[in-house]
């Protein structure tokens, strides 16, 4: 932007206009040797200031004839301009070199780690979780949760599993002394919804859910489970894999199939079990992901709920098989054990 | 349940599918198919030998010389197995032979100086089944000197994972009824005419069935002058590929017509029952049973047992009905004459009974799921005719019998309801097909109103729906479309699982942590939390005993297992168990709050954890409120604070109770544990106030018991509504102030809504403000 500095010899067109009068030599070599802004200063009083010697010869002129005069004149004003471009060419030289020295004593290493504000970050189960409520909520559904100290009525009772039956033992049970229960599945959900909405509705309710058996590399004591409950004047098992498809579509991506073979859960009939054809993303390899059960909401459930001249499909899923699969987590008991190795490798996009 | 494979071809006339179609097929039935094993026959070079002599090996407590016919000589073994005997017959490996169990091939060798040219093997050797308590032992049937590997050959087997609904497919015979259905073939009933035996005639057997509603089915079938002797390889071989250990031809024979028809039935010995009597009647007090697996169970009056009159007359309990035989009156080797009892108990008597005596077995878990209550008579003829078969003897043309059959009632079916249910069309001759294939009687009274009676042994079905699903499963789930509802539903936002929360708390740098909701007294006490209200009454453990009553000590176990990091913060959200089931959000710092490893570093202190509370309640518009407290018993009494929020209390936060810090070997900790919802404040909107402040420092010097917010509200109450913040900008103890007093530099702002003020309005302020303080007491500074 200025002046010759570009070729880095900024002080070979300060040094002075072509016409310069022989006798600017002197002034011109101080003002380029001036080492400060404040020598500059003495040097701009002594030269151009009211008694400065140039300013003197200007005053001078006046006595001088109009021929003769004009002449003076034109070699003073050469003079008073070169000088006047070599101090500000100095001036300017002098600022490129504070500025230069600024710089370099404020730079600093880049490359050494900066200052981190304590890094966090969200529980794997809840980014698989919230990104299936992601899912759910952008295809209408209404997200709701429940307790997870339960009775008897809403985990078993209610859903149609009957007193004394070895149904029950499929749903190893965390009992509690007061005779109540942690619950099995988020199913109950179903019917605490229903006792307080009207149909038509979809809702999903994401969840721990408890069960007492023994605890392996992938079989917890605690897990969370998500259910997915529609219930309107004319639902078909139909609208069932449908809505199944969907979800796989919006979690995995198009083109994805479902597959649903029977089987038996007490409060569906009838009741089917459910996988999704995926690309394991650990593996590569396309395959079956068998990931719950589902199937039509069964009339007694309906009946507790006081529900009349409606059908409905339920489905329901672990989470943690979600999360275990795709990022090879080898022993679910990771999950619960607040070890920041564990956790810190859970951010990022899943 | 295991199906070997040629077992269950033993049902068909045409071959069956391949494998790998075969499980399709069951899949599709709902008989999820969990594995298919291969299982080995017995290896080569492998004869059936028969014992010709038994001597004692000198210096040897166990070893034996035997000499053994192998079909074409007699070789010398060496033998240590308790149950080798003259005459016996099994299997001898032959030199050169190389056994699944045995290290190397077997080789011609000297032991303890006597010279041994093969090796008598036991099952497990013989990789057959499992067992290593003896030699394996053949009757009759096998010829000495035949190739094992010629009687005893490979079998592949399905193993089905059966949901408990579906009893009837609990047994060969349930698998091939539904297979036949599915395939729209014929299967062949093992026990399809047989002789049932004529209750009429008479038998020598008694029967005194006392409580008719436990039992309702009972009968009882004698057959005489039965030879006790291991079974025919084909039947040895038929358990082995169950997963059973052969036993002898009596015992062997229930078992397989168990797992064949799906019913339990128990030898006894008739010769040991009083005058031929059997009674089922409940226990007496004080009554005792031995089991089969000799146990000593005191009985229980409500349990069922069977039971005989004893020497004296009185009646002795011999088995518990559905559950296990007693060792007294069971079939053994000496038994000559057997009384089978073939018999269908009430499920939940059975089911209770076992779960009082916490015995499982196979009969137990049959009952309890629900076994064909007309089965009995079938299943008895089937039994006779084996055990006449492989054990000879004379089944007495008699039957003892009690109850009758019975069927189940009509369920009312719409064929249209498939449609309606499934959204796909199945033809109503194909659904009749399929309903009478599966054992139903299908009665139509009108196009769109029939009566469906299913089978004695289909006790899940009972309604309308029960009929749809058998129609569906027979057609193919895999015929079911993908469709939308067509349903007018808007879902009201939310967002109860705290989404937002949890996300401004992972930015404000806490790492959210999921701990267990189950926790013991010891932890709970260790932590200073409130002691448990909910109890589990069959827990894993004491560490699994009760219902955490707060979230903090959760994170404290993370702090623990963490404690090789410099810092640390984690939160958690999640329900807590008092007296109310609640949702809470606990918090926990520990450590320099940000650090480059080269330098700055920002110490972690109470304010740390305060200020995410701050920076949360300040990104949901929400007022923060702490003061003092020294009602939470698991922080440090002097840095601890009852927290509000838009002034409701939420919880607490402070600085970890230096005592439970060590408990912990934790040093300084910070924790909060705050009720949820944590309620955001809805945005308000004002135009922007464009006055200059006007700005006036003063210092307060007061007694450090006196909080910041105490001489704060003093302060604004002096100000007047003008001032617009007051802020600390340094607070200061020690130095040249008085022991016990310190010094809180404030700055306070004032501010018109439409003017400017004058420094004169401001001064007059600030005069009030001094007075005020002085008043209570306070020292100044300006």
């Amino acid at each position: 932007m200025h002046d010759g500095s570009e070729n880095g010899r900024p002080t070979e067109a300060a040094k002075a206009g072509p016409q310069a009068p022989a006798e600017a030599g002197p002034w011109l070599a101080a003002i380029a040797e001036a080492q400060d802004a404040a020598a500059l200063q003495e040097l701009r009083v002594r030269l151009l200031g009211k008694r400065g010697e140039i300013t003197q010869r200007l005053k001078a002129l006046g006595q001088l004839d109009p021929e003769a005069r004009r002449e003076a004149g034109r070699q003073v004003n050469l003079l008073k301009r070169s000088v006047e471009e070599a101090l500000e060419a100095r001036r300017a030289e002098l600022e490129r070199q504070r500025l230069e020295a600024q710089l370099a004593s404020e730079r600093v290493d880049v490359t050494l780690p900066g200052t981190r504000p304590p890094q966090g970050g969200l529980h794997l189960l809840t980014l698989v979780t919230n990104r299936l409520l992601d899912v759910f909520q952008s295809l209408g559904y209404e997200v709701v949760t429940g307790p997870e100290l339960e009775t008897d009525y809403y985990n078993f009772e209610a859903l149609n599993f009957p007193p004394d039956h070895p149904a029950r033992d499929t749903q190893d049970t965390f009992w509690t002394t007061d005779g109540r229960l942690l619950r099995t599945h988020t199913s109950p959900m179903q019917v605490r919804y229903m006792e307080t909405h009207r149909p038509p509705f979809k809702v999903v309710v994401p969840g721990k859910v408890f069960r007492n058996e023994a605890v392996d590399v992938t079989h917890e004591a605690q897990f969370n489970q998500l259910e997915a409950l529609v219930v309107g004047e004319r639902i078909t098992m139909a609208d069932l894999r449908g809505a199944i498809n969907e979800m796989a579509q919006a979690l995995i991506g198009p083109g994805t199939k479902t597959r649903l073979q029977p089987t038996y859960f007490p409060f569906v009939e009838p009741g089917a079990e459910f996988a999704i054809w995926w690309t394991n993303p650990r593996t590569g390899r396309e395959e079956w992901l068998e990931l719950g059960g589902c199937g039509m909401v069964h009339p007694k459930v309906f009946e507790a709920a006081g529900y009349e001249g409606v059908t409905g499909f339920a489905f329901g899923f672990g989470i943690e098989r979600l999360a275990l699969v795709p990022y090879a987590i080898p022993d679910i008991r990771y999950f619960y054990q607040g070890d920041m190795r564990v956790l810190e490798q859970f951010r990022g996009v899943l | 349940m295991r199906v070997p494979l040629s077992w269950l071809q033993a049902f068909f006339e045409a071959p069956l599918p391949e494998v790998e179609r075969l499980v399709d097929l069951l899949d599709g039935l709902g008989l999820a198919v969990e594995e298919v094993t291969e299982l080995p026959g017995a290896p080569a070079g492998v004869r059936v030998a028969e014992v010709v002599s038994v001597a004692p090996v000198p210096g040897s407590e166990s070893l034996k010389r035997v000499v053994v016919n192998d079909g074409a000589t007699e070789r010398q073994v060496v033998c240590g197995a308790p149950n080798v005997v003259a005459g016996m017959r099994s299997a001898l490996a032959l030199p050169g032979a190389v056994l699944p169990g045995l290290d190397g091939p077997v080789a011609e060798r000297e032991v303890m100086g006597v010279a041994s040219q093969g090796v008598l093997a036991s099952p497990r050797e013989l990789g057959l089944y499992d067992h290593a308590g003896g030699l394996i032992a053949f009757g009759p049937d096998a010829e000495v000197g035949a190739e094992l590997a010629s009687l005893w050959g490979p079998e592949t087997v399905v193993e089905l994972e059966l949901t408990p609904n579906r009893a009837d497919a609990f047994s060969l015979l349930g698998v091939a009824r539904d297979l036949a259905a599915k395939l729209g073939v014929a299967y062949r009933h093992p026990a399809q005419g047989l002789d049932q035996g004529d209750p009429a005639l008479d038998d020598g057997l008694e029967l005194d069935v006392e409580d008719p509603a436990a039992a309702p089915r009972f009968s009882l079938r004698a057959v005489r002058g039965v030879s006790v002797r291991p079974s025919p390889v084909w039947l040895q071989r038929a358990l082995a590929s169950l997963g059973l250990r052969p036993r002898n031809n009596l015992i062997d024979v229930t078992n397989y017509v168990t797992f064949e028809l799906g019913q339990p039935s128990h030898a006894y010995d008739l010769a040991q029952l009083g005058g031929g009597v059997m009674q089922v009647r409940r226990a007496r007090a004080g009554e005792s049973l031995e089991l089969l697996t000799e146990e000593r169970i005191e009985l229980d009056p409500a349990d069922l047992v069977i039971a005989t009159p004893g020497a004296d007359g009185s009646s002795v309990a011999i088995g518990l009905a559905g559950v296990m035989g007693g060792s007294t009156h069971s079939v053994s080797d000496a038994t000559t004459d057997v009384a089978l009892e073939v018999a269908h108990f009430d499920p939940v008597t059975v089911r209770r009974a076992a779960q009082r005596h916490k015995l499982i077995t196979d009969a137990r878990t049959r009952f309890e799921r629900g076994v064909d209550p007309n089965l009995p008579e079938l299943a008895s003829a089937r039994a006779v005719a084996l055990i006449a078969e492989v054990a000879g003897g004379r089944v007495d043309p008699g039957v003892s019998l009690v109850g009758a059959r019975v069927e189940r009632p009509e369920i009312a079916f719409r064929p249209s309801r498939v449609r309606f249910l499934m959204d796909f069309e199945v033809a109503r001759p194909d659904q009749r097909r399929y309903l009478e294939a599966l054992g139903c009687e299908v009665s139509e009274d009108a196009p769109d109103a029939w009566r469906v009676r299913p089978p004695s042994w289909r006790f899940d079905m009972s309604i309308e729906e029960d009929v749809v699903e058998e129609v569906a499963r027979l057609h193919g789930y895999e015929h079911i479309g993908e469709t939308v509802p067509n349903m007018h539903f808007v879902p009201p936002a939310g967002d109860p699982t705290h989404r937002e929360l949890k996300l401004k708390l992972a930015a404000s740098g806490l790492q959210e942590t999921i701990s267990y909701v189950f926790t013991g007294e010891a932890e709970l006490a260790r932590a200073n939390a409130p002691a448990a209200v909910v109890h589990l009454s069959d827990p894993q453990g004491v560490e699994r005993g009760v219902l955490r009553t707060a979230l903090y000590p959760g994170l404290l176990a993370a702090a623990v297992a963490n404690r090789r990091l410099p810092a640390l913060g984690l939160f958690e959200v999640g329900r807590v168990f008092g007296h109310e089931e609640e949702e809470r959000l606990a918090l926990l710092t520990r450590g320099p709050r940000a650090a480059n490893g080269w330098g700055a570093e920002l110490a972690g202190d109470f304010f740390t954890l305060k200020g995410v509370l701050e920076s949360l309640a300040g990104l949901l518009g929400a007022e923060l409120g702490t003061t003092p407290t020294t009602e939470a018993p698991y922080l440090h009494p002097g840095v601890a604070a009852a927290v509000t929020w838009n002034g409701e209390p939420v919880g607490y936060a402070g600085r970890l109770h230096p005592e439970v810090a060590a408990r912990y070997e934790l040093g300084e900790v910070y924790v909060a544990e705050l009720r949820l919802p944590l309620a955001g404040r809805v945005i308000r909107f004002g135009e922007i106030n464009r006055q200059p402040f006007a700005e006036r420092d003063l210092a307060v010097i007061a007694p450090v018991e006196d909080t910041f917010a105490q001489v704060a509200r003093l302060c604004r109450e002096a100000a007047g509504p003008l001032l617009v913040s007051l802020e600390p900008f340094d607070v200061y103890q020690g130095g040249q102030l008085p022991t016990g007093q310190r010094s809180l530099a404030l700055r306070f702002r004032f501010r018109a809504e439409s003017r400017a003020l004058t420094d004169g309005e401001v001064d007059g302020l600030m005069q009030n403000v001094i007075r005020a303080v002085r008043d209570a007491g306070y020292d100044v500074r300006a």
